[in-house]
């Protein structure tokens, strides 16, 4: 940066604050203000909602005041040790959060993982290699994304049905059916997306790691991988996020308890046959938001721009 | 060390564009070729094909006494430095350099001590520990340098390395390669679309056009005898001044007749070129370098010389001397070998060219002494050294020289 410019950067903010006294941009400004206020509101209610319900004693939902009256712990105690019958409703004799908890992570982590790594080296080769198809290829991924993948719920039920029968591991009921299905989800629109960020990085960074002797391998291991970090990140992040979420499939491809995955488990607190649960609900959600929340926090670092600055002239 | 050849080779892109057609080129073990053209040429083609990122359609590319062609890249022993310079940004200025070396496991004590060496030689040993984005446009270029040379490869490739730095760390850069690659006595390929940093880097220089060679020589051979019309303008800045003039005989000698003016020919120069004597009664391109001509007026015994009459358009002083710019009547020569040479003309200079040519005016560049004191408008004798004239037949833009 030459002299002048870092001159221009101090002198001009300070220019326009000698013009506008503060009084005065608070009365042009405070629409913004009361605009931001009103975001925030409405992005925090349910939020509050949540916290306020799952620390309140009262198990209704309708009742109960934003500020609970009785601040306790036990609806976190009945998604880990169960709960005694006291009201004369269905009881949880046996308590499964952990396990539910477990299976979403197994699930969100393993799809996460492996559609980053998938996603990364189709569009690794849609965005270097020329070959017979590409276009094709590109525009069969953008078309299949079309349709959303609850249309194909009966197929999907039907395929791990019969696949089953063959390959146990991959059958109903298990995780690594469910896997398989996400990955075929998100597949298309994770390709696309990581091939416009490869197409970013210089092809002569692939070229020069190529003379300098890498395999095509190392290229990909070496260059473009850490130089592709940010999106990597992001499509780590999105679907992991997707994937703890995700009720509809999990519903159907998983049958008993101990295999549930934390959205369909937590639907019976709230499912008609128990009744309404909303407390044990909440605090089920609330722990549930911690995985996603810290991987954010890790990921962070690597979604920064401006990572191949210095590659090349610019 | 090795040396390279090229036969006959060929490349044509998958969408049927030709690139390089038919290439011959031999390049001796240490030497440093330079090849230039404008852009298009086909000179990174060429380039690239022996870094092994092009196929080769036709024809065979040798390093040493292997045919490289179905080698990969890092099977061919070369190094490569690109345009933009390709630095891993990831990885600090010593990772950069020993990349290479650490793919091709060698042990760390060596890595260690080749990077130093080659941090050393370019005087980056501070930088080792920084990232590309933290260095300057010059110190990425010697980086990007550093990892060519750090492998000690047969042969370093080197596409318009320089052409992205200011003029005058261009100049210095110029002189700091032609010295390390003295240093190690590596044959190297250097692209270039600048004549300058052909004329000065080069052993030998190969000028291109549209996927055809030219001329390979040396830079000097290259100056004062080129093949034909193109290399005639494409080398040289300013630009030879090539003009239509008619060949006479007279008294047994030749002069070329320019207009309502007229060159007599030294009989050295008409026995150089036997071939010229067959042009009588016909029209040639006549050459003439701008340090060819001078200010009459300066000049003490140039009384009976050779002398071409024209009037100042206007004058460049660069201090040491004074480019005049003078026009003289006569149709310039304006077939394409000559728009595609003069690369450093504007287009609204090539329009007003063709007007010229309309109007049988033709604008000489003269190299004049400082000491002129020649200005716009004025009216003057420029004195013509004929020892150096060069001839090119019209039709086919070639050097006019024996039968």
């Amino acid at each position: 940066m030459s002299t002048s410019e870092r001159v221009a950067e101090v002198t001009v903010p300070a220019v326009a604050e000698r013009r506008q006294p503060k009084r005065r941009r608070f009365a042009q400004n405070w629409w913004r203000h009361a605009v931001a206020l009103i975001a925030l509101v409405f992005a925090l209610f349910p939020v509050a909602y949540v916290l306020s319900a799952a620390f309140n004693g009262d198990n209704s939902l309708s009742g109960s005041s934003l500020i609970p009256r009785h601040v306790t712990f036990d609806n976190f105690r009945t998604l880990f040790v169960g709960q005694k019958n006291t009201t004369g409703h269905a009881t949880f004799q046996n308590a499964h959060y952990a396990s539910w908890f477990a299976n979403s992570m197994i699930v969100a982590g393993a799809t996460a993982l492996l559609t980053v790594l998938l996603g990364a080296l189709a569009a690794y080769a849609f965005s270097r290699f020329r070959f017979r198809g590409r276009r094709l290829g590109m525009l069969t991924l953008l078309l299949i994304h079309m349709f959303p993948q609850l249309l194909a719920v009966l197929a999907i039920y039907l395929i791990v049905l019969n696949v089953g029968d063959i390959f146990h591991f991959i059958g109903l009921n298990t995780l690594s059916a469910l896997v398989l299905v996400y990955l075929g989800g998100a597949m298309g629109v994770n390709t696309w997306l990581m091939k416009g960020f490869f197409d970013t990085i210089p092809s002569e960074l692939d070229e020069s790691a190529r003379v300098d002797g890498a395999t095509p391998a190392q290229v990909f291991w070496g260059v473009v991988l850490p130089l592709a970090a940010p999106v990597l990140a992001v499509i780590a992040l999105i679907s992991f996020v997707a994937t703890l979420n995700e009720f509809v499939i999990a519903s159907v491809v998983l049958e008993t308890q101990h295999k549930f995955t934390l959205p369909v488990g937590l639907w019976q607190y709230i499912d008609q046959k128990y009744s309404e649960h909303w407390g044990p609900f909440a605090a089920g959600v609330l722990i549930a938001a911690v995985p996603a929340a810290l991987l954010f926090a890790f990921l962070q670092r690597y979604i920064v721009q401006g990572l191949t600055q210095g590659a090349v002239k610019g | 060390m090795a040396d390279v050849q090229f036969r006959d080779v060929d490349k044509v892109y998958d969408n049927g564009v030709q690139a390089v057609f038919s290439l011959s080129l031999q390049i001796q073990d240490g030497e440093f070729l330079v090849l230039v053209g404008p852009s298009g040429c086909g000179k990174t083609t060429a380039l690239r094909m022996v870094a092994g990122l092009e196929e080769i359609t036709d024809g065979t590319i040798s390093i040493g006494d292997r045919v490289v062609n179905d080698l990969t890249p890092k099977d061919r022993d070369i190094a490569m430095v690109f345009q933009n310079y390709a630095l891993y940004p990831h990885l600090s200025v010593g990772d950069n350099i020993a990349f290479g070396l650490r793919l091709r496991k060698t042990p760390k004590k060596t890595v260690d001590e080749r990077v130093q060496w080659a941090a050393r030689l370019l005087g980056l040993t501070p930088y080792l520990d920084r990232r590309p984005k933290e260095l300057s446009g010059g110190q990425r270029q010697r980086v990007a340098m550093g990892r060519a040379i750090v492998r000690q490869p047969q042969v370093f490739l080197m596409d318009e390395p320089l052409s992205n730095l200011d003029a005058k760390l261009r100049v210095q850069m110029r002189a700091e390669i032609g010295r390390i690659q003295r240093e190690l006595k590596t044959t190297t390929i250097y692209v270039t679309h600048d004549q300058t940093e052909a004329m000065t880097m080069g052993d030998h220089v190969a000028v291109m056009r549209k996927g055809e060679l030219q001329q390979m020589d040396t830079p000097q051979k290259l100056y004062s005898d080129p093949k034909n019309l193109f290399v005639a303008s494409f080398i040289g800045s300013p630009s030879m001044n090539l003009v239509e003039a008619e060949i006479e005989r007279r008294n047994g000698g030749l002069v070329a007749k320019l207009a309502d003016q007229e060159l007599a020919i030294p009989a050295e120069v008409a026995s150089l070129r036997p071939a010229l004597a067959g042009y009588a009664g016909r029209k040639v391109a006549l050459g003439i370098r701008p340090e060819q001509l001078e200010d009459a007026s300066i000049v003490r015994d140039g009384a009976d010389g050779n002398r071409l009459r024209g009037r100042v358009l206007l004058t460049e002083a660069l201090g040491s001397e004074l480019l005049a710019h003078v026009e003289l009547s006569g149709r310039p020569v304006v077939t394409d070998d000559v728009l595609e040479g003069a690369v450093e003309l504007e287009d609204a200079m090539l329009d007003d060219l063709a007007q010229k040519a309309e109007e049988e005016r033709t604008t000489f560049v003269g190299r004049f002494d400082a000491e002129s004191e020649v200005r716009p408008d004025h009216i003057v004798d420029m004195l013509v050294d004929t020892g150096k004239l060069q001839f090119f037949d019209l039709e086919t833009g070639t050097s006019i020289r024996a039968g």
